[in-house]
């Protein structure tokens, strides 16, 4: 689970931060300059648009998001992965891995002690008091945070070159454009299904203008009722949702969520996707984390939406 | 009870009651789908009987999603102001309110722990919430008390202490907590009207009113109370019942309002003080309408949470945040 939205943080929580910040900036202040990176460097730009100097060898890596991890593994780097969260479940290998926190607190100390040379966050897990901390003791910060598919394979991609995998990268990520292809192809004569995806559903998010999933929805053959709503997991109204008349209902659910988010919200038992029987369930690993699994996400999305299409 | 009295309690009940019905009607034409207005006034007239040229969904939408939120917003208003009402006469203090004595929280860890523990069981929620509430009320009147008696100052000390103990409290929990509840259960910390189940509805409104009509016939007693605990006593008060009962009360309210929305704040701090402004201090007057004006405003509130951003949502609480913190500032200045 990646899409903590960026409302729902409470003051006390900014006030734990900037409780940290002031603590972090006395201790920085006596400990200065630790070079834990030099020697070579290049320069890669991440999501955020800053340009992360990144050392020519890296073999120190912790991820603080669950699809990052399973971008490190996928790319053949997991041996060189030192630190991950508790979130960070998959692959199986992943566990034996040191544990930093979560995605949303994730503590600094072990971090720092790992002595990585590159530290990769999503911006869901709104690190950026983390960000200088981390690069004040010189390990270099690289954000991630995709809006669509094509935002994922770069993201796969980008961790191929931090980690010297280029080339498996590379293929990995060809592999993926492959069977992306595939089921557009499928779907393409389809009438595109007009979904409504609940995320959450007490209260009720969806995914926005800005989410992945709504890029995976369009490419699954569907269309996300919620396409034009600002933000990547906006809160909706009930009354909204049920009056969009969706034709089907995606429930992320399962996988690390347990049975949370199993029942379709109370506002639309009498929607149109109800009374259909047009109610997917899908793993909500293979569609919260943008990670190499999305693609599992859309196949299992378009085979949902569009049987016929794949000859069922 | 005289009959000025009397007639100026009847008077302003049914103003403010006419108000809340007009509230209740105007703001379910309200809401991020528009509705046909003349189509909604005449379903909302048959009680729901008749669709009157409503489509099934218009219908729905009315009836099962923006009506049963608006009665909720107003059973959870009506609550939270009688109880403030309550803890200001009983502790003669214009600035006892749940939320900021933490009572509040302690209902949201009561109902945090029927969360983790009684996921499914909804039923445990109002109850353990009720009992996080008394518990919190007791350790801020335990605290508050000097040897010189409750001072405000002691008083709202006690809340912060309270208060901030309950919040770390929380915070502990939602780190145990999986990832997924967090988001959600942040949201409801900071007070939410959606994402309720119809379940709990009618248990709250019960107990509102049944809350409401409890403290209201305490009203005398608490009139007498504000003169000084000794002197009711002196003039006949049983003031050691009295205070049980507004605590049990006050709790029940507290408790039941918090676990269908979380912690709506400054209700029980702005209503209550405004229902005195215009109405005067007699509690027999003050609260009842601190409950109907109470209901009024979070109905506002909630609409304006609802549809302002539309069709996107923001938790009613900062709406209501949004206007009782500077009034709280105001009554500071004042006190």
């Amino acid at each position: 689970m990646i899409y903590y939205g960026r409302s729902v943080r409470t003051l006390r929580n900014q006030f734990v931060w900037i409780a940290v910040v002031v603590c972090l900036a006395l201790f920085s202040a006596c400990n200065p300059g630790r070079t834990a990176n030099v020697g070579p460097s290049r320069e890669i730009t991440d999501d955020a648009g800053r340009r992360v100097s990144i050392p020519a060898k890296v073999d120190r890596v912790v991820s603080l998001a669950p699809n990052l991890t399973e971008i490190v593994f996928a790319v053949g780097a997991g041996n060189r992965l030192v630190g991950r969260t508790s979130y960070c479940d998959y692959p199986p290998e992943a566990k034996a891995i040191a544990e930093v926190g979560d995605t949303i607190h994730p503590n600094l100390e072990p971090i720092i002690a790992l002595k990585p040379q590159v530290v990769l966050v999503s911006t869901a897990s709104q690190l950026e008091v983390f960000t200088q901390q981390l690069q004040g003791q010189n390990i270099a910060v690289f954000v991630t945070d995709p809006h669509d598919l094509e935002g994922v394979f770069r993201s796969i991609e980008q961790i191929g070159e931090i980690v010297g995998e280029k080339d498996r990268a590379n293929q990995l990520v060809q592999k993926l454009r492959e069977r992306t292809n595939a089921v557009e192809q499928a779907v393409k004569q389809k009438p595109p299904v007009r979904v409504f995806y609940q995320a959450s559903g007490e209260p009720l998010y969806t995914a926005g203008r800005d989410s992945f999933v709504t890029d995976l929805m369009r490419r699954a053959g569907a269309t996300s009722v919620t396409a034009g709503v600002p933000g990547a997991w906006p809160k909706y109204s009930n009354e909204s949702a049920l009056a969009a008349r969706p034709e089907a209902i995606i429930l992320p659910t399962g996988g690390s969520m347990g049975a949370a988010n199993a029942t379709v919200v109370e506002a639309l038992r009498q929607s149109p996707a109800v009374l259909n029987g047009r109610v997917y369930k899908i793993n909500d690993d293979h569609l919260a984390r943008p990670g190499p699994r999305l693609v599992d996400g859309l196949e299992e999305m378009a085979h949902a939406l569009h049987p016929d299409a794949f000859g069922r | 009870m005289n009959r000025v009295t009397l007639r100026k309690t009847i008077v302003a009940c049914a103003v403010l009651a006419a108000a809340l019905l007009l509230a209740i009607v105007l703001m379910s034409l309200l809401g991020s789908e528009p509705l046909p207005v003349r189509a909604s006034l005449c379903a909302l007239a048959s009680f729901g009987t008749s669709p009157c040229g409503l489509t099934q969904d218009q219908f729905a939408i009315l009836f099962q999603i923006r009506l049963p939120r608006i009665l909720l917003a107003a059973a959870v208003g009506g609550s939270l102001a009688t109880a403030g009402a309550g803890y200001q006469a009983l502790l003669r203090n214009p600035l006892a309110e749940p939320y900021l004595l933490g009572i509040s929280n302690g209902a949201a860890v009561g109902t945090m722990i029927a969360l983790v523990f009684f996921g499914t069981i909804e039923w445990t929620r109002p109850i353990l919430a009720f009992s996080g509430a008394l518990v919190a009320t007791f350790a801020v009147y335990r605290l508050a008390r000097g040897r010189a008696g409750a001072t405000p100052e002691r008083l709202i000390l006690a809340g912060v202490i309270v208060t901030t103990f309950l919040s770390s409290v929380i915070v502990f929990v939602t780190v145990l907590m999986d990832a997924t509840r967090i988001r959600s259960f942040t949201f409801w910390l900071l007070g939410d009207l959606s994402g309720t189940s119809k379940a709990l509805l009618p248990l709250t409104i019960v107990i509102t009113i049944a809350g409401v009509l409890a403290l209201t016939l305490h009203a005398r007693s608490l009139n007498l109370l504000m003169l000084g605990e000794r002197d009711a006593f002196d003039l006949g008060v049983e003031v050691g019942r009295v205070r049980i009962v507004v605590f049990l009360v006050a709790s029940l309210l507290v408790g039941s309002s918090v676990a269908a929305s979380g912690s709506v704040g400054y209700v029980g701090l702005v209503v209550p003080h405004l229902a005195r402004l215009s109405l005067g201090s007699d509690n027999r007057i003050s609260i009842p309408a601190a409950a109907l004006g109470g209901a009024l405003f979070v109905i506002v509130a909630d609409t304006v949470a609802r549809t302002i951003i539309a069709p996107r949502e923001l938790p009613v609480g900062a709406i209501t945040a949004l206007i009782g913190a500077p009034l709280f500032i105001y009554l500071l200045k004042r006190a």
